[in-house]
């Protein structure tokens, strides 16, 4: 009876220990995507870099209106071939998405969806990678809570949501630069 | 042949008094088109030609306006604008009632509460939703400084140099005694809240005033409090001592109930307006929801003054507040 209670903890623990060493096993996978995503910004922000585009402040909204749109079309140009999963590729997004869940279940959760719900959610509609954000879509504001759970960003990058969408938004230039459908899990 | 002089005589005549009945509509457009001339704007050069939609007559002449700040010498004064940029008559006419207090009041410069031109930013939305309405204001001089809503284009208007943002989504500025922190709530991420906190503590102004979009405190039905950005931002307000605190993004005019020692106000109705939109007054100690407005803001030694006007001139709130600086602590 008691050798039978011994081997229940023993099993016990070991079942935790299994449990513990899958968990840490877990990070250098995720340091691995965080890195791998890390580059595919750098090479995207050094392929903007080469094209020299303007942003300029100035008082005339035409200037404006120009560079915004010389800026995309040369960044479209670049990347002429660009598809989904560039940037977000499937080990990324799947961290992104494991990450999104794990921070809106977790103790801010509540706080988060009441953020998004607040803040004029946007509908599923269909964005497509490399072309322009709906000029007259308004941008969802990023609950910041969620901000500090995701990889550091660049200032011309951002990370926007739509409907359940997780979008990669390039600001000067107001194009979607990749994007993780069904990334915010319904409740 | 008599007959046709007749008839030529008659058409002359109908003639004659068809160009007098036309006359005055030919001038009063000559007038408008004048006028539309005149008011092509100072701050775009690649604008269409301005000719202002509407044309109101709301404003009561200075001497007649109810003006509840006391206008001291050496005040910072300023107007607060939210949800402004519809480039619908109503923005036009919270426009003119502008105008005609800063003829009375010549405050100095506006803060600007985020959705600043809703919809489409081609040159034609600047023009009309911006440009024109504060014409008369842009023109002697009244500087305004931007914060960005959930319905701005972050990039062209933090580059658009009459909003004053220096290219930046998050900024800071001083007037006198007062040091003013306008924050992008729409995108609070690390970088910027590092940013808050560097600034704010080493902020030297007497006063600090946060202004930005999304507000922490809200009766409104429509959006709510965001919990999450008080989350963050609060503590930061409270350390490094912020007094006053302005947003939008509601339709409506509150002044909240002070909390740990800061005053909030909200104001998403200079151009928007969602009538009949208040909860249970959890939060607020004065609320209007059926019309557009304003406010003007005066800053004496350690007292803020301020004024709320509706679109058709009537003051809908007022008051002082004191500087609380018992817990204010660097």
């Amino acid at each position: 009876m008691r050798f039978r209670g011994c081997l229940m903890w023993v099993s016990a623990g070991l079942l935790l220990l299994l449990l513990s060493a899958s968990s840490v096993a877990q990070k250098p996978d995720d340091t691995a995507a965080i890195k791998d995503f890390q580059a595919r910004i750098s090479r995207y922000l050094a392929l903007q870099k080469q094209q020299g585009l303007p942003n300029q402040s100035t008082s005339s909204p035409g200037k404006l209106a120009e560079q915004e749109q010389q800026r995309a079309e040369k960044t479209r140009q670049a990347r002429a071939a660009a598809r989904q999963g560039d940037i977000f590729a499937p080990e990324i997004a799947a961290y992104f998405k494991r990450q999104i869940a794990s921070t809106m279940r977790g103790p801010d959760g509540a706080r988060i969806r009441a953020s998004l719900r607040h803040a004029e959610p946007l509908p599923n509609v269909q964005l497509k990678v490399n072309a322009k954000y709906p000029a007259e879509m308004p941008l969802q504001s990023t609950p910041p809570t969620l901000l500090m759970n995701l990889p550091h960003l660049p200032r011309e990058l951002q990370y926007r949501i739509v409907g359940s969408t997780l979008v990669l938004y390039d600001v000067p230039s107001g194009l979607i630069v990749d994007l993780i459908p069904d990334a915010v899990p319904a409740s | 042949m008599n007959r046709n002089k007749r008839i030529a005589f008659i058409y002359l005549a109908l003639f004659v008094a068809a160009c007098a009945l036309c006359a005055p509509a030919h001038f009063t457009l000559a007038a408008q088109a004048d006028r539309g001339a005149a008011t092509s704007t100072t701050a775009s050069s690649g604008s269409p030609a301005a000719v202002p939609p509407f044309h109101t007559t709301h404003a009561a002449p200075a001497g007649s306006l109810d003006i509840r700040i006391p206008l001291r010498d050496k005040s910072v004064r300023f107007a607060v604008i939210g949800d402004s940029g519809t480039g619908e008559r109503a923005q036009y006419e919270v426009a003119q009632q502008m105008e005609a207090y800063w003829q009375a009041t010549k405050f100095d410069f506006v803060i600007m509460l985020g959705d600043n031109i809703y919809g489409g930013h081609s040159p034609r939305d600047f023009a009309r939703k911006f440009e024109q309405p504060y014409k008369v204001l842009l023109d002697s001089g009244v500087k305004f400084y931007a914060s960005l809503g959930n319905h701005d284009d972050p990039n062209a208007e933090r580059l658009y140099k009459p909003f004053n943002m220096n290219g930046e989504r998050y900024y800071a500025f001083r007037k006198g005694e007062v040091a003013f922190f306008a924050l992008d709530s729409n995108y609070m991420d690390p970088n910027q809240l590092n940013w808050l906190d560097q600034n704010l503590k080493n902020s030297q102004g007497t006063w600090k005033i946060c202004f930005f979009h999304h507000p922490l405190y809200n009766d409104g039905r429509h959006h709510g409090s965001d919990v999450d950005l008080r989350t963050q931002v609060l503590p930061l307000f409270e350390r490094y001592g912020v007094n006053a605190v302005f947003s939008g993004h509601e339709h409506v005019y509150q002044r909240i109930k002070p909390e740990d020692n800061i005053y909030y106000f909200v104001l998403g109705n200079s151009g928007k307006l969602m009538t009949h939109d208040f909860g249970s007054p959890d939060e607020r100690v004065k609320g209007f929801d059926s019309d557009q407005s304003f406010m003007l803001v005066e800053i004496s030694g350690d007292k803020l003054y301020f004024q709320t006007i509706s679109r058709t001139g009537e003051t809908i709130d007022s008051g002082e507040l004191e500087r609380n600086t018992a817990t204010h602590t660097h």
